[in-house]
């Protein structure tokens, strides 16, 4: 009967075991595949290629890397809030981190950065992390100012005439160049070297001045004025001098040259469903498409070109211009296009083209090859009035900014439930604003944050008591934020920086290179210091070590720890301390097996034995890491989590995943064991 | 195998004494070096595309700008690492821009690799917390060794086991401070956060190997009563020899792999870690356990 039950135990115990083993191979796999996926969507997609079967692919996201390693700048700032009631002051403290971290997006245009308030004593402190950013600088100038609230008013003077002194002072300035411009005519006209001249005369400030006044080959896009002047002028003849708004010019023609060729054309486009830009009323298949302007085709000539084009081109508008492109150089049509047309013989139809807009007929009308002038110049520079008066801006500052606001909130309209934000303004503002609105009744004032208009609402009557309502289509949350703006233009919170770290992007990929190379060396060097000395085992341990570096990574990639570099060398410590507890129960077996216990039971008491030593080595490490979590700052707390986490994770491998595998092999050999295991001597009785 | 470690325990004392007044001497005649984490101020360093000037040059370069610098020195191949008090950004900015008119010549490019700057209130801060730390994580551990051995009594209190561990922790964290200040002192080595985690780490896995050491004569006492103590302990000690010098090589391997092939910023990180695990393995055979019999020794004495 009891022999029954012996049996029976093992036997359940076989399958429990070779179970828990399955479930050990099944959460290695997962591990792998979170954490390396693109072997696995490599895979997906050669599977999806070749059976069309669709297959979804893994999320492929990598580890979050610390500022250390992947380069970025870490600011810390201090929040001077001794001016602020002690009441206001974490709205404020908010409202400033709100600001940096909108102007760190929008203005740096950095993805992902953390701004973060921390609280250290009394002290209000500002973490700003920006992964990636080169400039610092220019991050420490952006976020460095305190947020301006201005109240603007519409500027409702005109654009004011010259005065009489501006305009003799412009006049007589503008004769002045006159007279040069005729004495430098005079100079050139009676034998002075063009380039002298313009070395002696010209206003030009750019290269234009020392390299002889030459503008290079001009186009009738680049100077307007003169090529239409050298369109008829011969080589080597100097201008009169040429008069526009804004400059006197003396031109000299040095040299003409054949331009780019330009082509004009026209088409007949046949589109089909899934053209590009192609009408949806279209309803030709590609098929269709191609049968039909081939059709087409035998018909069309020269003289019935735009009749056809009007009754079957499928391009938008064709009707109106009969399929006419005008002129265009090479580059301005899409590569099969273009070949066609330059090969085609003027006043010839070819086709059918096919691009992917469908099929064309082409009718070449002609090539022409513009010339190209090129000009030196002697120029003068007038003064108009616009120079003078500058030019009017659609708000004016009315003196009322945020100094002079004394608070903001979120209300919301008492009829009409919508949601508004109310400003209080102090003494000073009270009246500003009175005369403000008093001034605007009917009009728009615009508030104005960090430069940008935020609110332009209309004033509907004086407002003498300092409050007032900004209404528009807020959302509570936008009102919030308005308000939670305003409140710190209000408010202002000075910044000081109280330190900033910054990496550069190599050195941080360098370190990541390092210390994944010392990681990778540290963990071979213990597999084979475990499979030498310990043999089977050790073998053994080898797979739980690498169930335990996937296991601890895929938790690092899941719950999203941000890997420092201490964390790194935490997790390469950790690789130590995963195999300690393996240390400890191998060397427990080693003496059960010189008692000469059977190999089974030698195991099973191994681990009993071994167990109250691994659970106080870990609880000690726990113990720092939790400390550490708890005191540290940042990169200690990414030291803490990296080595908590591969203490708890190496507990359970220790433990279970080698316990199982050991299981498995081990109910493979005869009980009296043999040289694969360390501490079997050949039994002598 | 009997190695008589009790025996001896006198020779151990006596090594582990002298270890110990040499750095305790290590730490108040010079100190440890701190860096610009615990003290404030700036560092900057930078990398040389083609030729990297001399300490002098880039001396004589520093001191136009009248800045208060503390070191000036050659890293690697082609870096210069700048210590100086607190730069603002201002004045940072107006020091690489001299550093790039000085040296930016002939296609030789200046490049900023990394910068700290720390003020005042946040070294001030991580000093705080650095503190608070390690008494805490002592207060803690001291803790959790007492309740570990809560039901051992005899012929030793629990609470002596947790002192005694402590004693030998004490031991291999003034032998890790006493290399660094002698670094710091002959080759300007300094000391940042990192080395308080460092030190915070090597006091886990210290009390874990004298815990091991510790759970076997538990163990051992639990079973054969009868011998002498000090005998069970040498026995409990040639046990688990093999698993500490095992254990204390399987950590010190990757660590030897993180000095060697980790880089220059971290370094001094595996050097203490790797002195204070050596350390540790030696104290809790070395130290530890013969305290415990020399301790029963004096109980003894008492009692008669």
């Amino acid at each position: 009967m009891a022999q029954k039950k012996q049996v029976s135990r093992v036997a359940m115990s076989k399958t429990s075991v070779r179970t828990k083993l399955i479930g050990v191979v099944f959460l290695a796999i997962f591990c792998l595949l979170v954490v390396a996926p693109s072997y696995a969507n490599g895979g997906i997609d050669w599977l999806n290629k070749k059976a069309n079967l669709g297959f979804p692919r893994l999320p492929d996201k990598g580890f979050n890397l610390g500022l250390d390693l992947q380069g970025g700048a870490h600011l810390i700032y201090q929040a001077k809030i001794d001016k602020i009631p002690v009441g206001d002051v974490v709205s404020a403290v908010e409202g400033v981190r709100d600001v940096i971290e909108r102007r760190v997006r929008g203005g740096l245009g950095v993805s992902e950065p953390l701004v973060q308030t921390t609280r250290v004593g009394n002290d209000y402190r500002i973490i700003v992390e920006l992964p990636g950013v080169t400039d610092v600088n220019q991050a420490i100038k952006m976020i460095g100012e305190t947020p301006i609230l201005e109240f603007k008013e519409q500027n409702n003077e005109p654009p004011r005439d010259l005065t009489p002194e501006e305009k003799k002072t412009m006049d007589t300035y503008n004769a002045a160049e006159q007279v040069k411009a005729n004495d430098a005519l005079k100079a050139v006209r009676a034998g002075m070297n063009f380039g002298m001249a313009v070395a002696k005369y010209s206003e030009d400030t750019t290269s234009t001045k020392t390299n002889g006044g030459d503008l290079g080959f001009i186009t009738s896009d680049t100077f307007p004025d003169l090529y239409n002047w050298a369109k008829t002028a011969k080589v080597g003849v100097v201008s009169a001098i040429q008069k526009s708004t804004t400059t006197l010019v003396i031109a000299k023609k040095t040299a003409e040259r054949d331009g780019e060729k330009e082509v004009s054309a026209a088409h007949l486009l046949l589109c089909y469903k899934g053209a590009d830009r192609c009408d949806s009323s279209v309803t030709y298949t590609k098929e269709q498409a191609l049968t039909k302007i081939n059709e087409i085709k035998n018909e069309i000539t020269v003289a019935n070109f735009i009749e056809m084009v009007k009754r079957f081109s499928t391009e938008p508008g064709s009707f109106s211009t009969g399929g006419d492109l005008g002129t265009f150089k090479k580059g301005n049509m899409v590569a099969a296009f273009e070949t066609a047309v330059w090969d085609a013989k003027i006043g010839t139809i070819v086709g059918p083209v096919e691009t992917q807009f469908g099929y064309h007929l082409i009718y070449k009308k002609g090539e022409t090859i513009p010339k190209e002038y090129s000009v030196a110049r002697i120029a003068f520079y007038l003064k108009q009035k616009t120079d003078i008066v500058p030019p009017t801006e659609s708000w004016v500052a009315s003196g009322l900014s945020g100094k002079q606001l004394q608070h903001a909130e979120v209300a919301s309209d008492q009829r009409t439930g919508q949601v508004q934000v109310s400003l209080q303004f102090n003494e000073e503002g009270t009246k500003l604003f009175s005369d403000i609105t008093t001034r605007n009744v009917g009009k728009q004032v615009a508030i104005f944050l960090d430069g940008e208009p935020i609110s332009i609402p209309r004033v509907n009557e004086p407002i003498t008591s300092g409050s007032a309502v900004i209404s528009g289509n807020f959302s509570f949350t936008e009102a919030k934020l308005l308000s939670q703006r305003l409140n710190s233009g209000a408010l202002p919170v000075p910044v000081e920086l109280l330190s900033q770290q910054k990496v550069d992007a190599t050195l941080g990929a360098d370190s990541l290179q390092k210390s994944f190379k010392a990681g990778l060396a540290g963990l071979l060097l213990v597999m084979l210091f475990m499979i030498i000395y310990y043999r089977l085992p050790g073998v053994l341990s080898v797979f739980s070590l690498l169930i335990y570096t996937v296991l601890t990574l895929t938790i690092f990639k899941i719950v999203g720890v941000t890997l420092t570099l201490s964390g790194i060398a935490g997790f390469i410590l950790s690789i130590g301390m995963a195999v300690d507890a393996n240390v400890l129960v191998f060397e427990r077996l080693k003496e059960e097996l010189r008692a000469h216990k059977p190999l089974r039971s030698a195991t099973e008491e191994a681990f009993l034995r071994a167990w109250p030593s691994i659970r106080d080595g870990h609880v000690t490490t726990l113990i720092s890491s939790v400390v550490l979590l708890w005191f540290g700052t940042g990169f200690v707390q990414g030291f803490a989590v990296v080595l908590g986490t591969g203490t708890a994770v190496s507990l359970f491998t220790a433990v279970t995943i080698t316990r199982t595998i050991m299981r498995a092999v081990f109910g493979r050999f005869k009980d009296e064991a043999n040289v694969l295991f360390l501490g079997y001597t050949k039994n002598s009785k | 195998m009997n190695i008589p470690f009790i025996k001896y325990s006198k020779v151990w004392y006596a090594v582990s004494i002298l270890t110990s007044m040499v750095a305790l001497y290590a730490l108040f005649s010079w100190g440890i070096k701190l860096g610009i984490d615990f003290t404030g101020g700036s560092l900057v360093e930078l990398s040389f595309a083609k030729n990297r000037p001399t300490v002098e040059q880039m001396d004589n370069t520093l001191k136009e700008l009248k800045l208060d610098v503390n070191v000036i020195q050659k890293s690697g191949d082609d870096e210069f690492i700048i210590r100086t008090k607190f730069l603002d950004e201002d004045i940072h900015q107006a020091l690489i821009k001299k550093i790039r008119a000085s040296y930016e010549k002939d296609g030789n490019t200046v490049t900023e690799k990394s910068l700290q700057t720390i003020g005042s209130s946040v070294s001030q801060q991580l000093r705080q917390r650095a503190v608070s730390a390690i008494i805490w994580v002592n207060i803690a551990i001291i803790l959790y060794v007492a309740y570990a051995f809560r039901k051992v009594s005899r012929p030793i209190a629990s609470w002596k086991f947790g002192t005694l561990a402590i004693v030998a922790l004490a031991h291999d964290i003034l032998l890790v401070m006493g290399v660094f200040a002698f670094l710091g002192h002959f080759f300007g080595v300094e000391v940042e956060t990192d080395f308080v985690l460092a030190l915070l780490t090597v006091l886990g896995f210290s009390v874990t190997d004298t815990i091991v050491v510790y759970d076997r004569i538990r163990e051992n006492l639990i079973h054969h009563s009868a011998s002498e103590f000090g005998t069970m302990v040498n026995v409990a000690l040639n046990e688990t020899l093999m698993r500490s010098i095992n254990t204390t090589l399987t950590v010190l391997l990757p660590l030897a792999a993180l000095f060697f092939l980790g880089g220059s910023t971290i370094h001094n990180f595996a050097l203490a870690l790797l002195i204070g695990m050596a350390s540790g393995a030696y104290s809790s055979i070395f130290i530890a356990s013969p305290l415990l019999v020399t301790v029963e020794k004096w109980q003894r004495r008492e009692r008669k």
